[in-house]
């Protein structure tokens, strides 16, 4: 039995039903993150596991305990919203107190408790500061210190990190990764962006439309995607009908699905033993920094191929190059 | 560029042109006045002086306070749940309410007076009713009185308040709520130790609006009680129009007194906002 579960949750506004009859389980400690496009439903999915939703039907539980209809307030779990949501009119050491001070906690403890969270978060000497003196970045952590601080039973997280530019969203990426592993916090986050799913999650449930198009582990779903909808919305592979794949191949029996995933980067210059060649013009070169991207037309079918890039290696547009791939990175499509 | 700048400067200028001949020469020419003796005999204080010497002004400034105080405080309580209420309504019913709002705060002077007269008057319609019904608590209502003074004031600051206050509690984030909720506080919790601070700032300008429309109110208390109620405003009014002899220099100094009650009335009321929410510095 899992510490939480999701199960046959269904919801809709205005009759339009947003999540079909879902489920999901999540064990404890484990960091997992919700995937997918905006308006797939992922926030409606979290919020419905906080409390401030209520679904048609289902059943929620959280450490064993049937939480459906059980109020935000008691429910145990802590949430961190895109817009950070701090209290205007409190610093950040009373921002963070605020759950604990809920809580009747004894003063004394309140400030250790706080003082330890606002360590652990990388904020010492802003303990006074008001949300409006602070940038993004720090804005959220308090919101991360304020929910971790209660010791939720789950951690439940809406794209806390979309507002941020890139280089801050790394380095936020890491402490919340890390700050989970060693407080053991059972978490959920939820995303659009697919590099980072890959680089925080324990596993990864991919929604398309309300509905789960794939679940498992990071690499095996970049490696192994189960469909069109994860294959493209992961990565930029290379999605190929029977008709195309085997104008490229030019080896029609193998292929008997009807879609295939080819990875740009699973495309080599070396021989490669029991795997397919293929031979065409190379066009649109596009140098990437430490990658090169480029298209291979051959049999009038264009395909996507990244590798690094090599100063040595001159690449001409309409060169003609052959190329070689393992038949198992060529991924049947259900 | 040059050119659209001076293309709007162009078209201001009737904007300040109005507003030098609407506010900053009466306001001057008022200013000026109150430092002149009977029939603008050169410059002396002794206007003010008369003021302060005279009981009967006294009274009228503490009348005039009372009434806008005691008013904008009952139309506050009253708006701080009303708006909330509105709040609850879907959109539409809310625009439908704030326009309601609008048209009746909107509803003031001689014409709110005599609507006063006719349901609660001496023969009012209400009145009347009351008295067919036998109860006499409400019939022996005396809209004439300061109670009387008072409804007619808060009738016209309600709607102003509930406008006024409606858009602050937009201000207050569903997401606050949400946040407050999850770390265990109840809806009063919330709205005790955030929601009422983060409003506090926009209810205490509310409320300066509400004492300021108070104390200026003229038509209405003048309409219902003539010049029996001993108000700021009729004073004024019966220095400068004359109602037995006039004296506008006086009247001049007593509205220059009132306008700077408001401007004293405002910076108590900054100053007490400021002291409650310490992260508006
Ligand atoms: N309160 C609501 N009322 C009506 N529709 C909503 C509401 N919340 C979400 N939706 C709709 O549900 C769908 C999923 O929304 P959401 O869960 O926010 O998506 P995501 O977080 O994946 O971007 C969207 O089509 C959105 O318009
Ligand atoms: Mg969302």
């Amino acid at each position: 039995m899992s510490y939480v579960t999701i199960e046959n949750i269904n919801k809709s506004f205005n009759d339009q039903q947003v999540l079909h009859n879902l489920n999901l389980a999540f064990e404890e400690g484990e960091f997992v993150t919700l995937l997918g496009p905006s308006g797939c439903g992922k926030s409606t999915l979290l919020r419905i596991l906080a409390g401030l939703t209520t679904p048609e039907a289902g059943i929620i539980k959280i450490d064993g305990k049937d939480v459906t209809n059980v109020k935000p307030k008691d429910r145990k779990v802590g949430m961190v919203f895109q817009s950070y949501a701090l209290f205007p009119n409190m610093t950040v050491e009373e921002n963070i107190a605020f759950g604990l001070k809920m809580q009747k906690m004894n003063k004394e403890v309140i400030a250790k408790k706080v003082s330890r969270m606002i360590e652990l978060v990388e904020l010492k000497g802003k303990e006074k500061a008001y949300p409006r003196e602070l940038s993004g970045g720090q804005q959220q952590r308090v919101a991360l210190a304020r929910s971790l601080v209660t010791e939720p039973k789950v951690l439940l997280l809406d794209e806390p990190l979309s507002a941020l530019d890139a280089q801050i969203r790394k380095n936020l990426q890491k402490l919340l990764r890390s700050l989970q592993q060693e407080l053991n916090m059972t978490t959920v986050l939820v995303t659009h962006d697919q590099e980072e799913a890959m680089a925080v999650s324990d596993r990864i449930y991919i929604l398309n439309a309300g509905h789960i198009a794939q679940e498992g582990k990071p690499h095996d779903i970049y490696t192994r995607p189960a469909n069109e909808f994860v294959a493209r919305f992961i990565g930029n592979y290379n999605v190929l009908t029977k008709k195309q794949i085997s104008l490229l191949i030019k080896d029609e029996s193998q292929f008997t699905h009807d879609l295939y995933a080819v990875r740009p980067e699973a495309f080599g210059s070396e021989f490669i033993m029991d795997g397919y060649k293929i031979s065409g013009k190379v066009q649109n070169i596009m140098p990437l920094g430490n990658i090169t991207r480029y298209e291979i037309v051959s049999g009038g079918v264009a395909v996507t191929v990244e590798h690094l890039h090599k100063s040595y290696e001159k690449l001409q547009e309409n060169e003609l190059k052959t190329l070689y791939i393992n038949k198992e990175d060529v991924i049947p499509l259900t | 560029m040059k050119r659209i700048n001076g293309m709007l400067f162009v078209s201001i200028i009737p904007f300040f042109i109005l507003i030098a001949l609407f506010l900053f020469i009466p306001l001057f020419s008022m200013i000026y006045a109150s430092f002149q003796g009977d029939g603008g005999t050169g410059f002396t204080f002794n206007q003010y002086a008369e003021i302060f010497q005279n009981f009967y002004y006294h009274q009228a400034f503490k009348n005039s306070i009372m009434i806008s105080l005691l008013s904008s405080l009952i139309a506050m309580v009253m708006a701080i749940f009303a708006a909330y209420s509105i709040t609850l309504f879907s959109k539409n019913i809310q625009d439908r309410i704030l326009i309601f709002a609008n048209l009746t705060s909107n509803f003031a002077g001689i014409p709110l007076a005599f609507a006063f007269i006719v349901l609660l008057g001496n023969s009012g319609l209400f009145t009347l009713l009351f008295r067919a019904w036998g109860w006499e608590t409400l019939s022996s209502f005396n809209l004439y009185s300061w109670s009387g003074l008072i409804l007619i004031y808060v009738y016209f600051q309600l709607p102003l308040a509930v406008m006024l206050l409606y858009p602050v509690y937009q201000g207050v984030q569903a997401g606050w709520k949400e946040a407050a909720s999850l770390l265990g506080a109840s809806s009063l919790q919330f709205w005790v130790r955030i929601g009422a601070p983060v409003m506090l700032p926009s209810v205490a300008g509310t409320f300066s609006i509400l004492f300021a429309n108070a104390m200026g109110a003229y038509a209405s208390a003048y309409a219902l009680t003539g010049s029996t109620y001993n108000l700021v405003t009729i004073r004024v009014g019966a220095l400068t129009t004359g109602d037995i002899f006039a004296r506008p220099e006086l009247g001049s100094a007593l509205a220059v007194l009132l306008g700077l009650t408001l401007i004293i009335a405002m910076f108590i009321n900054e100053w007490l906002t400021r002291k409650v929410r310490r992260d508006l510095l």
